[in-house]
Protein backbone atom coordinates (compact mmCIF):
# COMPACT_ATOMS: atom_id res chain seq x y z
CA UNK A 1 0.00 0.00 0.00
CA UNK A 2 2.72 2.36 0.97
CA UNK A 3 4.81 1.36 -1.80
CA UNK A 4 2.01 2.42 -4.06
CA UNK A 5 0.98 5.80 -2.50
CA UNK A 6 4.89 6.96 -2.15
CA UNK A 7 5.28 6.97 -5.97
CA UNK A 8 2.10 8.91 -6.15
CA UNK A 9 3.23 11.25 -3.83
CA UNK A 10 6.17 11.87 -5.06
CA UNK A 11 4.17 12.16 -8.81
CA UNK A 12 2.03 14.98 -6.90
CA UNK A 13 4.63 16.87 -5.59
CA UNK A 14 6.75 16.71 -8.44
CA UNK A 15 3.84 18.20 -10.85
CA UNK A 16 3.22 20.34 -8.11
CA UNK A 17 6.58 21.92 -8.54
CA UNK A 18 6.56 22.17 -12.30
CA UNK A 19 3.42 23.96 -11.92
CA UNK A 20 4.75 26.69 -9.91
CA UNK A 21 7.76 26.72 -11.51
CA UNK A 22 5.61 27.37 -15.03
CA UNK A 23 3.09 30.21 -13.41
CA UNK A 24 6.36 32.16 -11.73
CA UNK A 25 7.46 31.92 -15.41
CA UNK A 26 4.32 32.63 -17.10
CA UNK A 27 3.94 35.84 -14.25
CA UNK A 28 6.86 37.21 -14.66
CA UNK A 29 6.87 37.25 -18.46
CA UNK A 30 3.78 39.77 -17.99
CA UNK A 31 4.31 42.73 -18.24
CA UNK A 32 2.00 44.32 -15.15
CA UNK A 33 2.74 41.06 -12.60
CA UNK A 34 6.84 41.44 -13.53
CA UNK A 35 6.56 44.78 -12.65
CA UNK A 36 4.97 44.33 -9.43
CA UNK A 37 7.79 41.47 -8.91
CA UNK A 38 10.46 43.56 -9.93
CA UNK A 39 9.43 46.78 -7.78
CA UNK A 40 8.25 43.64 -4.22
CA UNK A 41 12.13 42.40 -4.86
CA UNK A 42 13.68 46.09 -4.69
CA UNK A 43 11.49 47.34 -1.93
CA UNK A 44 12.08 44.19 0.13
CA UNK A 45 16.00 43.84 -0.74
CA UNK A 46 16.45 47.77 0.07
CA UNK A 47 14.25 47.39 3.60
CA UNK A 48 16.10 44.40 4.43
CA UNK A 49 19.60 45.85 3.91
CA UNK A 50 18.28 48.84 6.02
CA UNK A 51 17.35 47.05 8.43
CA UNK A 52 20.33 45.18 9.28
CA UNK A 53 22.13 47.84 9.18
CA UNK A 54 24.03 47.67 6.13
CA UNK A 55 22.38 50.60 3.69
CA UNK A 56 21.59 54.06 5.95
CA UNK A 57 20.07 57.22 4.54
CA UNK A 58 22.28 60.35 5.54
CA UNK A 59 24.55 62.96 4.13
CA UNK A 60 27.97 61.35 3.65
CA UNK A 61 29.48 62.71 0.37
CA UNK A 62 31.09 59.84 -1.61
CA UNK A 63 33.72 56.98 -0.75
CA UNK A 64 34.80 53.63 -1.03
CA UNK A 65 36.95 51.77 0.06
CA UNK A 66 37.61 47.72 1.14
CA UNK A 67 39.11 45.54 3.86
CA UNK A 68 42.62 44.44 3.16
CA UNK A 69 41.19 40.90 2.84
CA UNK A 70 37.83 40.61 1.22
CA UNK A 71 37.60 37.01 0.72
CA UNK A 72 37.86 35.57 4.30
CA UNK A 73 36.42 38.28 5.81
CA UNK A 74 33.27 38.03 4.16
CA UNK A 75 32.76 34.86 5.76
CA UNK A 76 33.64 35.62 9.27
CA UNK A 77 30.04 36.20 11.24
CA UNK A 78 28.64 39.78 12.19
CA UNK A 79 25.88 40.35 14.52
CA UNK A 80 22.72 39.30 14.26
CA UNK A 81 21.52 35.77 12.78
CA UNK A 82 22.54 34.68 10.01
CA UNK A 83 24.77 38.50 8.95
CA UNK A 84 28.03 38.38 7.51
CA UNK A 85 30.78 41.12 7.82
CA UNK A 86 30.98 43.55 4.84
CA UNK A 87 33.99 43.84 3.33
CA UNK A 88 33.61 47.72 1.25
CA UNK A 89 32.09 50.54 1.98
CA UNK A 90 29.71 53.10 -0.38
CA UNK A 91 29.54 56.62 0.12
CA UNK A 92 26.92 58.12 -2.30
CA UNK A 93 25.28 61.61 -1.14
CA UNK A 94 22.84 60.43 1.12
CA UNK A 95 23.38 56.66 0.82
CA UNK A 96 26.03 54.69 3.22
CA UNK A 97 26.19 51.09 1.88
CA UNK A 98 27.98 48.50 4.29
CA UNK A 99 28.39 45.91 0.97
CA UNK A 100 28.59 42.56 3.05
CA UNK A 101 28.55 39.41 -0.04
CA UNK A 102 26.78 37.04 2.27
CA UNK A 103 24.28 39.41 3.30
CA UNK A 104 23.18 41.01 0.01
CA UNK A 105 23.00 37.26 -1.18
CA UNK A 106 20.53 36.50 1.56
CA UNK A 107 18.38 39.36 1.64
CA UNK A 108 17.87 38.90 -2.46
CA UNK A 109 17.02 35.02 -2.12
CA UNK A 110 14.19 36.65 0.23
CA UNK A 111 13.84 39.44 -1.73
CA UNK A 112 13.20 37.05 -4.97
CA UNK A 113 10.96 34.62 -2.84
CA UNK A 114 8.90 37.67 -1.75
CA UNK A 115 8.62 39.32 -5.06
CA UNK A 116 7.45 36.11 -7.04
CA UNK A 117 4.87 35.09 -4.57
CA UNK A 118 3.83 39.05 -4.04
CA UNK A 119 3.78 39.25 -8.45
CA UNK A 120 1.46 35.51 -8.30
CA UNK A 121 -1.13 37.16 -5.81
CA UNK A 122 -1.24 40.26 -7.90
CA UNK A 123 -2.10 37.79 -10.91
CA UNK A 124 -4.93 35.75 -8.52
CA UNK A 125 -6.77 38.20 -7.52
CA UNK A 126 -6.81 40.32 -10.82
CA UNK A 127 -7.45 37.37 -12.91
CA UNK A 128 -10.97 36.77 -13.24
CA UNK A 129 -10.75 32.53 -12.91
CA UNK A 130 -8.83 33.34 -9.79
CA UNK A 131 -10.71 30.66 -6.97
CA UNK A 132 -11.65 33.24 -4.70
CA UNK A 133 -8.63 35.20 -3.84
CA UNK A 134 -8.53 38.31 -3.02
CA UNK A 135 -6.58 40.78 -0.93
CA UNK A 136 -5.63 37.57 1.66
CA UNK A 137 -3.44 36.29 -0.45
CA UNK A 138 -0.81 38.92 -0.41
CA UNK A 139 -0.81 38.91 3.45
CA UNK A 140 -0.51 35.53 3.39
CA UNK A 141 2.69 36.51 1.76
CA UNK A 142 3.71 39.32 3.33
CA UNK A 143 3.48 37.65 6.87
CA UNK A 144 6.42 35.00 6.09
CA UNK A 145 8.63 37.87 4.51
CA UNK A 146 7.93 39.96 7.48
CA UNK A 147 9.45 36.75 9.67
CA UNK A 148 12.19 36.45 7.17
CA UNK A 149 13.19 39.80 7.57
CA UNK A 150 12.89 40.37 10.93
CA UNK A 151 15.13 37.43 12.05
CA UNK A 152 18.44 38.81 11.25
CA UNK A 153 17.76 42.67 13.02
CA UNK A 154 16.02 41.19 15.78
CA UNK A 155 17.86 42.23 18.81
CA UNK A 156 17.66 45.85 16.84
CA UNK A 157 13.97 45.09 17.05
CA UNK A 158 13.61 44.62 20.51
CA UNK A 159 15.89 47.81 21.75
CA UNK A 160 13.40 50.17 19.33
CA UNK A 161 10.59 48.01 21.16
CA UNK A 162 11.69 48.55 24.65
CA UNK A 163 11.61 44.48 24.87
CA UNK A 164 13.34 42.63 27.70
CA UNK A 165 15.02 39.30 25.79
CA UNK A 166 14.59 36.35 26.95
CA UNK A 167 16.32 33.04 26.37
CA UNK A 168 13.46 31.68 24.61
CA UNK A 169 13.23 34.74 22.33
CA UNK A 170 16.64 35.16 21.43
CA UNK A 171 16.54 31.59 20.37
CA UNK A 172 12.93 31.97 18.50
CA UNK A 173 14.55 34.91 16.52
CA UNK A 174 17.67 32.86 15.02
CA UNK A 175 14.33 30.55 13.55
CA UNK A 176 13.04 33.28 12.54
CA UNK A 177 14.81 33.07 9.03
CA UNK A 178 14.12 29.57 8.25
CA UNK A 179 10.75 29.82 9.27
CA UNK A 180 10.04 32.56 6.65
CA UNK A 181 11.56 31.84 3.65
CA UNK A 182 9.70 28.11 4.61
CA UNK A 183 6.58 29.49 4.93
CA UNK A 184 7.30 31.74 1.59
CA UNK A 185 7.85 28.36 -0.53
CA UNK A 186 4.35 26.92 1.10
CA UNK A 187 2.71 30.40 -0.14
CA UNK A 188 4.58 30.32 -3.30
CA UNK A 189 2.90 27.05 -4.05
CA UNK A 190 0.04 27.60 -2.52
CA UNK A 191 -0.99 30.82 -4.40
CA UNK A 192 0.54 29.33 -7.91
CA UNK A 193 -2.55 26.45 -7.52
CA UNK A 194 -5.05 29.15 -7.04
CA UNK A 195 -4.13 30.72 -10.91
CA UNK A 196 -4.93 29.55 -14.30
CA UNK A 197 -1.84 28.21 -15.85
CA UNK A 198 -3.28 29.26 -19.26
CA UNK A 199 -4.24 32.58 -18.38
CA UNK A 200 -0.43 33.36 -18.02
CA UNK B 1 36.72 17.86 39.33
CA UNK B 2 35.84 21.09 39.06
CA UNK B 3 36.08 23.45 42.70
CA UNK B 4 33.04 25.10 43.36
CA UNK B 5 33.47 28.78 44.13
CA UNK B 6 30.88 30.19 46.77
CA UNK B 7 30.25 33.62 47.77
CA UNK B 8 31.68 32.83 51.53
CA UNK B 9 34.80 31.63 49.75
CA UNK B 10 35.52 34.57 48.37
CA UNK B 11 35.24 36.54 51.38
CA UNK B 12 37.64 34.36 52.98
CA UNK B 13 39.98 34.72 49.74
CA UNK B 14 39.08 38.28 50.34
CA UNK B 15 40.98 38.39 53.93
CA UNK B 16 44.02 39.01 52.11
CA UNK B 17 43.49 42.23 51.86
CA UNK B 18 43.29 45.08 48.94
CA UNK B 19 46.99 44.52 47.57
CA UNK B 20 45.74 43.20 44.08
CA UNK B 21 44.45 47.12 43.29
CA UNK B 22 47.84 48.59 43.97
CA UNK B 23 50.10 45.61 42.65
CA UNK B 24 48.75 41.85 42.14
CA UNK B 25 48.76 38.79 43.64
CA UNK B 26 49.88 37.20 40.53
CA UNK B 27 49.80 34.05 40.52
CA UNK B 28 51.15 33.35 36.90
CA UNK B 29 54.80 32.03 36.66
CA UNK B 30 57.04 34.67 35.17
CA UNK B 31 54.11 37.17 35.18
CA UNK B 32 53.58 40.19 37.31
CA UNK B 33 52.59 43.80 37.39
CA UNK B 34 52.97 45.11 33.85
CA UNK B 35 52.22 42.02 31.82
CA UNK B 36 54.49 38.71 31.15
CA UNK B 37 57.84 38.81 30.09
CA UNK B 38 56.97 36.07 27.92
CA UNK B 39 59.47 33.53 28.93
CA UNK B 40 56.52 31.35 30.36
CA UNK B 41 56.64 28.42 28.57
CA UNK B 42 53.00 26.78 27.97
CA UNK B 43 51.56 23.86 25.95
CA UNK B 44 50.32 24.16 22.56
CA UNK B 45 46.95 25.31 23.89
CA UNK B 46 48.21 27.20 26.48
CA UNK B 47 46.82 24.77 29.01
CA UNK B 48 49.28 23.26 31.95
CA UNK B 49 49.36 19.46 31.28
CA UNK B 50 50.53 18.31 34.60
CA UNK B 51 48.11 17.80 37.96
CA UNK B 52 47.40 21.40 38.02
CA UNK B 53 43.18 21.88 37.67
CA UNK B 54 43.68 25.44 36.28
CA UNK B 55 45.82 26.47 33.40
CA UNK B 56 49.35 28.30 33.42
CA UNK B 57 48.55 31.57 31.21
CA UNK B 58 50.57 34.45 30.89
CA UNK B 59 47.50 36.81 31.87
CA UNK B 60 48.66 38.91 34.58
CA UNK B 61 46.24 37.89 37.69
CA UNK B 62 45.12 37.76 41.25
CA UNK B 63 43.10 36.12 43.51
CA UNK B 64 39.56 37.12 43.31
CA UNK B 65 38.82 39.21 45.81
CA UNK B 66 35.53 41.10 44.75
CA UNK B 67 32.21 40.64 46.87
CA UNK B 68 29.99 37.42 44.99
CA UNK B 69 26.65 37.36 45.91
CA UNK B 70 26.43 33.98 43.98
CA UNK B 71 28.85 30.86 42.91
CA UNK B 72 30.45 31.32 39.77
CA UNK B 73 29.25 28.48 38.21
CA UNK B 74 25.08 30.37 38.44
CA UNK B 75 26.47 33.46 36.59
CA UNK B 76 27.83 31.21 33.80
CA UNK B 77 24.60 29.13 33.86
CA UNK B 78 22.37 32.50 33.32
CA UNK B 79 24.79 33.72 30.04
CA UNK B 80 22.38 34.91 27.26
CA UNK B 81 23.82 34.53 23.74
CA UNK B 82 23.57 38.16 22.19
CA UNK B 83 25.75 37.06 19.46
CA UNK B 84 28.03 34.77 17.56
CA UNK B 85 31.82 34.45 19.18
CA UNK B 86 33.64 37.33 17.57
CA UNK B 87 30.63 38.90 15.58
CA UNK B 88 31.55 41.69 17.35
CA UNK B 89 35.42 41.97 16.55
CA UNK B 90 37.52 43.04 18.95
CA UNK B 91 40.33 45.90 17.75
CA UNK B 92 43.63 44.61 17.84
CA UNK B 93 45.85 46.51 16.01
CA UNK B 94 44.46 50.19 16.90
CA UNK B 95 45.65 53.46 15.39
CA UNK B 96 46.03 57.07 16.66
CA UNK B 97 45.56 59.87 15.40
CA UNK B 98 46.20 63.26 17.30
CA UNK B 99 43.62 65.95 18.43
CA UNK B 100 42.73 66.95 15.53
CA UNK B 101 41.49 63.59 13.56
CA UNK B 102 40.07 63.27 16.91
CA UNK B 103 38.10 66.91 16.37
CA UNK B 104 37.27 65.80 12.74
CA UNK B 105 35.22 62.76 13.77
CA UNK B 106 33.62 63.74 17.16
CA UNK B 107 31.62 66.58 19.09
CA UNK B 108 33.08 68.20 21.43
CA UNK B 109 30.73 66.47 24.16
CA UNK B 110 31.15 63.01 22.50
CA UNK B 111 31.65 60.64 25.02
CA UNK B 112 35.30 59.37 25.32
CA UNK B 113 36.96 56.67 27.38
CA UNK B 114 40.27 57.92 28.35
CA UNK B 115 43.53 56.09 29.53
CA UNK B 116 46.53 57.87 31.33
CA UNK B 117 49.36 55.47 31.97
CA UNK B 118 52.69 56.57 32.74
CA UNK B 119 52.17 60.17 31.30
CA UNK B 120 50.17 58.67 27.54
CA UNK B 121 47.07 60.11 27.49
CA UNK B 122 44.86 58.24 25.50
CA UNK B 123 41.00 58.62 24.45
CA UNK B 124 39.06 55.76 23.39
CA UNK B 125 35.44 57.25 21.28
CA UNK B 126 32.82 55.34 22.52
CA UNK B 127 31.34 55.72 18.53
CA UNK B 128 33.69 53.58 17.99
CA UNK B 129 34.16 51.01 20.80
CA UNK B 130 29.84 50.46 20.76
CA UNK B 131 30.47 48.65 17.28
CA UNK B 132 33.87 46.29 19.05
CA UNK B 133 33.43 46.80 22.47
CA UNK B 134 37.18 45.71 23.16
CA UNK B 135 40.67 47.44 22.19
CA UNK B 136 43.75 45.22 22.64
CA UNK B 137 46.12 48.02 23.27
CA UNK B 138 49.92 48.37 24.29
CA UNK B 139 51.31 51.10 26.28
CA UNK B 140 54.90 50.35 26.00
CA UNK B 141 55.77 47.29 27.13
CA UNK B 142 51.86 46.83 28.88
CA UNK B 143 49.29 44.99 27.44
CA UNK B 144 46.27 46.61 28.34
CA UNK B 145 42.69 46.15 26.97
CA UNK B 146 39.90 48.53 27.44
CA UNK B 147 36.27 47.55 27.16
CA UNK B 148 33.09 48.67 27.31
CA UNK B 149 29.63 47.31 27.30
CA UNK B 150 26.87 49.18 25.45
CA UNK B 151 24.19 47.80 27.40
CA UNK B 152 25.64 48.13 30.77
CA UNK B 153 27.72 51.85 30.32
CA UNK B 154 30.67 50.69 31.84
CA UNK B 155 34.42 50.83 30.65
CA UNK B 156 37.16 48.98 32.35
CA UNK B 157 40.63 48.42 31.45
CA UNK B 158 42.48 45.65 32.42
CA UNK B 159 46.43 44.30 32.09
CA UNK B 160 46.65 41.56 29.60
CA UNK B 161 49.83 40.91 29.15
CA UNK B 162 50.68 39.84 25.62
CA UNK B 163 47.11 37.57 26.02
CA UNK B 164 44.45 39.20 23.45
CA UNK B 165 40.92 39.48 24.60
CA UNK B 166 38.02 38.64 22.31
CA UNK B 167 34.20 39.51 22.48
CA UNK B 168 32.38 35.87 23.35
CA UNK B 169 29.15 37.50 22.03
CA UNK B 170 27.49 36.06 25.75
CA UNK B 171 26.11 38.54 28.54
CA UNK B 172 25.84 37.91 32.17
CA UNK B 173 23.61 40.33 33.79
CA UNK B 174 23.26 41.67 30.18
CA UNK B 175 27.12 42.74 30.70
CA UNK B 176 30.14 41.83 28.10
CA UNK B 177 31.19 38.73 28.75
CA UNK B 178 35.11 39.05 27.44
CA UNK B 179 37.19 35.12 26.41
CA UNK B 180 40.78 35.04 26.85
CA UNK B 181 42.61 33.67 23.48
CA UNK B 182 44.96 31.57 25.69
CA UNK B 183 42.34 29.71 27.78
CA UNK B 184 39.40 30.75 26.32
CA UNK B 185 38.01 31.76 29.58
CA UNK B 186 35.09 33.69 30.25
CA UNK B 187 35.60 36.76 31.77
CA UNK B 188 32.23 39.06 32.78
CA UNK B 189 33.75 42.35 32.18
CA UNK B 190 31.84 44.10 35.17
CA UNK B 191 33.10 41.47 37.67
CA UNK B 192 36.11 40.95 35.96
CA UNK B 193 36.50 37.45 37.04
CA UNK B 194 36.57 34.40 35.43
CA UNK B 195 33.48 32.45 35.97
CA UNK B 196 34.19 29.31 33.50
CA UNK B 197 36.51 26.89 32.70
CA UNK B 198 40.40 26.88 33.62
CA UNK B 199 40.90 30.12 35.20
CA UNK B 200 37.88 30.50 37.26
CA UNK B 201 38.05 32.45 40.52
CA UNK B 202 40.71 34.27 39.21
CA UNK B 203 40.66 37.80 38.49
CA UNK B 204 42.75 40.52 36.28
CA UNK B 205 44.29 43.44 37.27
CA UNK B 206 41.64 46.43 36.18
CA UNK B 207 43.40 49.92 35.03
CA UNK B 208 41.22 53.26 35.65
CA UNK B 209 39.61 54.10 32.40
CA UNK B 210 37.37 57.65 32.63
CA UNK B 211 34.39 57.88 31.06
CA UNK B 212 34.07 61.43 29.98
CA UNK B 213 33.88 64.09 26.87
CA UNK B 214 35.88 64.35 24.03
CA UNK B 215 36.08 68.23 25.66
CA UNK B 216 37.38 67.55 28.90
CA UNK B 217 39.59 64.97 27.74
CA UNK B 218 41.24 66.79 25.45
CA UNK B 219 41.29 70.28 27.85
CA UNK B 220 43.39 68.13 30.63
CA UNK B 221 45.26 66.09 28.44
CA UNK B 222 46.05 68.46 25.43
CA UNK B 223 48.58 66.05 24.34
CA UNK B 224 46.17 63.34 23.92
CA UNK B 225 46.08 60.89 21.30
CA UNK B 226 43.03 59.22 19.89
CA UNK B 227 41.36 55.67 18.61
CA UNK B 228 40.67 56.53 14.95
CA UNK B 229 38.19 54.62 12.70
CA UNK B 230 40.96 52.60 10.78
CA UNK B 231 40.49 49.57 12.64
CA UNK B 232 40.17 47.23 10.10
CA UNK B 233 36.80 46.77 9.83
CA UNK B 234 33.33 48.36 7.95
CA UNK B 235 31.06 50.35 10.42
CA UNK B 236 28.95 52.99 10.30
CA UNK B 237 30.52 54.72 13.12
CA UNK B 238 28.27 57.84 12.54
CA UNK B 239 25.64 55.64 13.80
CA UNK B 240 24.93 54.32 17.33
CA UNK B 241 22.62 51.12 17.12
CA UNK B 242 21.41 51.69 20.65
CA UNK B 243 20.95 55.23 20.74
CA UNK B 244 22.84 58.64 21.53
CA UNK B 245 24.75 60.03 24.46
CA UNK B 246 24.79 63.59 23.29
CA UNK B 247 22.16 64.07 23.73
CA UNK B 248 21.10 61.19 25.63
CA UNK B 249 18.07 59.15 23.89
CA UNK B 250 17.45 55.76 22.65
CA UNK B 251 18.24 52.76 25.21
CA UNK B 252 20.62 54.74 27.38
CA UNK B 253 17.67 57.09 28.29
CA UNK B 254 14.57 54.38 28.49
CA UNK B 255 13.54 52.35 31.39
CA UNK B 256 13.41 49.08 29.58
CA UNK B 257 16.50 46.39 29.25
CA UNK B 258 17.50 44.66 26.59
CA UNK B 259 18.81 41.13 28.42
CA UNK B 260 16.99 40.10 31.91
CA UNK B 261 19.28 40.30 35.15
CA UNK B 262 19.67 37.92 37.73
CA UNK B 263 18.29 40.79 40.58
CA UNK B 264 16.90 44.16 40.10
CA UNK B 265 16.42 46.97 42.45
CA UNK B 266 14.30 49.65 42.48
CA UNK B 267 16.43 52.34 44.57
CA UNK B 268 17.21 54.18 41.32
CA UNK B 269 16.18 54.11 37.93
CA UNK B 270 17.95 51.24 35.94
CA UNK B 271 19.77 53.39 33.76
CA UNK B 272 20.87 55.87 36.45
CA UNK B 273 24.68 56.19 36.15
CA UNK B 274 26.24 55.50 39.69
CA UNK B 275 30.20 55.44 40.31
CA UNK B 276 30.67 51.72 41.36
CA UNK B 277 33.91 50.32 43.25
CA UNK B 278 34.29 46.90 45.56
CA UNK B 279 36.88 45.39 47.77
CA UNK B 280 36.85 43.31 49.81
CA UNK B 281 34.75 44.54 52.48
CA UNK B 282 31.64 44.71 49.92
CA UNK B 283 30.31 47.04 47.02
CA UNK B 284 29.93 50.37 47.08
CA UNK B 285 27.94 53.02 44.45
CA UNK B 286 27.75 56.22 44.62
CA UNK B 287 24.85 58.14 42.29
CA UNK B 288 27.46 60.57 39.75
CA UNK B 289 25.06 63.33 39.42
CA UNK B 290 24.83 63.55 43.25
CA UNK B 291 28.38 63.51 43.96
CA UNK B 292 28.79 66.28 41.03
CA UNK B 293 26.71 68.10 43.26
CA UNK B 294 28.29 67.29 46.91
CA UNK B 295 32.04 66.95 45.38
CA UNK B 296 32.52 64.39 48.54
CA UNK B 297 30.35 61.53 49.65
CA UNK B 298 30.97 59.05 51.92
CA UNK B 299 30.14 55.57 52.86
CA UNK B 300 30.65 52.73 55.31
CA UNK B 301 31.01 48.95 54.06
CA UNK B 302 31.77 46.40 56.95
CA UNK B 303 32.87 48.82 59.34
CA UNK B 304 35.63 50.11 57.00
CA UNK B 305 34.86 54.22 55.38
CA UNK B 306 35.37 54.72 51.89
CA UNK B 307 34.86 58.51 50.11
CA UNK B 308 34.41 59.37 46.68
CA UNK B 309 35.49 62.96 45.44
CA UNK B 310 34.30 64.36 42.45
CA UNK B 311 36.94 66.05 39.64
CA UNK B 312 34.66 68.70 37.81
CA UNK B 313 37.05 68.93 34.94
CA UNK B 314 36.55 65.30 33.84
CA UNK B 315 33.11 64.96 35.53
CA UNK B 316 34.44 61.98 37.08
CA UNK B 317 34.85 60.77 40.64
CA UNK B 318 37.74 58.44 42.21
CA UNK B 319 36.85 56.30 45.39
CA UNK B 320 38.95 56.00 48.15
CA UNK B 321 39.37 53.77 51.37
CA UNK B 322 39.03 55.55 54.12
CA UNK B 323 40.19 53.25 57.44
CA UNK B 324 40.69 56.06 60.03
CA UNK B 325 37.48 58.04 58.84
CA UNK B 326 40.00 61.00 58.18
CA UNK B 327 37.51 64.22 57.70
CA UNK B 328 37.93 65.71 54.53
CA UNK B 329 36.50 69.11 53.21
CA UNK B 330 35.44 69.91 49.53
CA UNK B 331 36.78 73.48 48.73
CA UNK B 332 35.87 75.00 44.95
CA UNK B 333 37.16 71.53 43.01
CA UNK B 334 40.02 70.59 45.77
CA UNK B 335 39.49 68.34 49.08
CA UNK B 336 41.54 69.79 51.81
CA UNK B 337 43.16 67.05 54.28
CA UNK B 338 42.81 67.59 58.19
CA UNK B 339 45.82 68.98 58.06
CA UNK B 340 44.96 71.91 55.73
CA UNK B 341 46.67 70.45 52.74
CA UNK B 342 44.77 70.54 49.51
CA UNK B 343 44.45 68.01 47.02
CA UNK B 344 43.01 67.24 43.84
CA UNK B 345 39.99 64.82 43.30
CA UNK B 346 42.38 62.52 42.08
CA UNK B 347 45.60 62.87 44.15
CA UNK B 348 44.24 62.26 47.54
CA UNK B 349 46.66 60.84 49.84
CA UNK B 350 44.64 57.45 50.36
CA UNK B 351 44.15 54.23 49.09
CA UNK B 352 42.77 54.45 45.61
CA UNK B 353 40.02 52.04 44.65
CA UNK B 354 39.33 51.42 41.29
CA UNK B 355 35.92 52.42 40.65
CA UNK B 356 34.03 53.14 37.36
CA UNK B 357 30.45 53.95 35.82
CA UNK B 358 27.85 51.93 35.62
CA UNK B 359 24.64 51.79 35.11
CA UNK B 360 22.80 51.21 38.38
CA UNK B 361 20.68 47.84 37.33
CA UNK B 362 23.50 46.15 35.99
CA UNK B 363 25.69 46.88 39.46
CA UNK B 364 22.43 46.06 41.66
CA UNK B 365 22.41 43.06 39.86
CA UNK B 366 25.92 41.96 39.85
CA UNK B 367 26.32 43.34 43.41
CA UNK B 368 22.80 42.99 45.44
CA UNK B 369 23.92 43.80 48.85
CA UNK B 370 25.95 47.57 47.35
CA UNK B 371 25.79 50.30 49.78
CA UNK B 372 24.21 53.48 47.43
CA UNK B 373 24.83 56.94 48.25
CA UNK B 374 22.37 58.98 46.55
Amino acid sequence: MLETRTPRLATRVGGRIRSTLSVSRGALGRRDSAFVFVIVTLLYLVTFLWAIGDLSFQSVGTDFFTVSDPYSRALEPAPGAYMHEPVALLDLWVARFLISPVNVALGLGVSLLVGVNLALSYLAVTQPKSCGLGAASGIFAAIPALLAGSACCGPALLVVLGITASSTLLTLFSWLLPIGVGLLLVSLVYVSGQIDPTAV
Amino acid sequence: MQSRHSRRTFLAIAGGGLAGLAGCLDDTPGGGSGGSDGDTSLSGDGKSDGGDSQAETRLPLREAEVPLSRDLEEYASSAMRGAAKDAIPSIGDPKFGSVSDGNSMMDPGDPVFGVELDGDARAYPQHILVWHEIVNDQFGDRGITVTYCPLTGTAVGFERGPVSFGVSGKLINSNLVMYDRETNTWWPQVLGTGVRDDLIGKALNEVRVTWTTWERWQSVHPETSVLTEDTGYVRNYDDDPYGSYNPRGGYYDSGQLQFNVINRDSRLDPKEVVIGARTADGAMAFHKDRLSEAQLLETTVEGTSYLAAYDPDLHTGYVYRNPDGESYEARSGSFVTPDGTSHQAGALPLEEINAFDAMWFVWAAFYPETTLEE
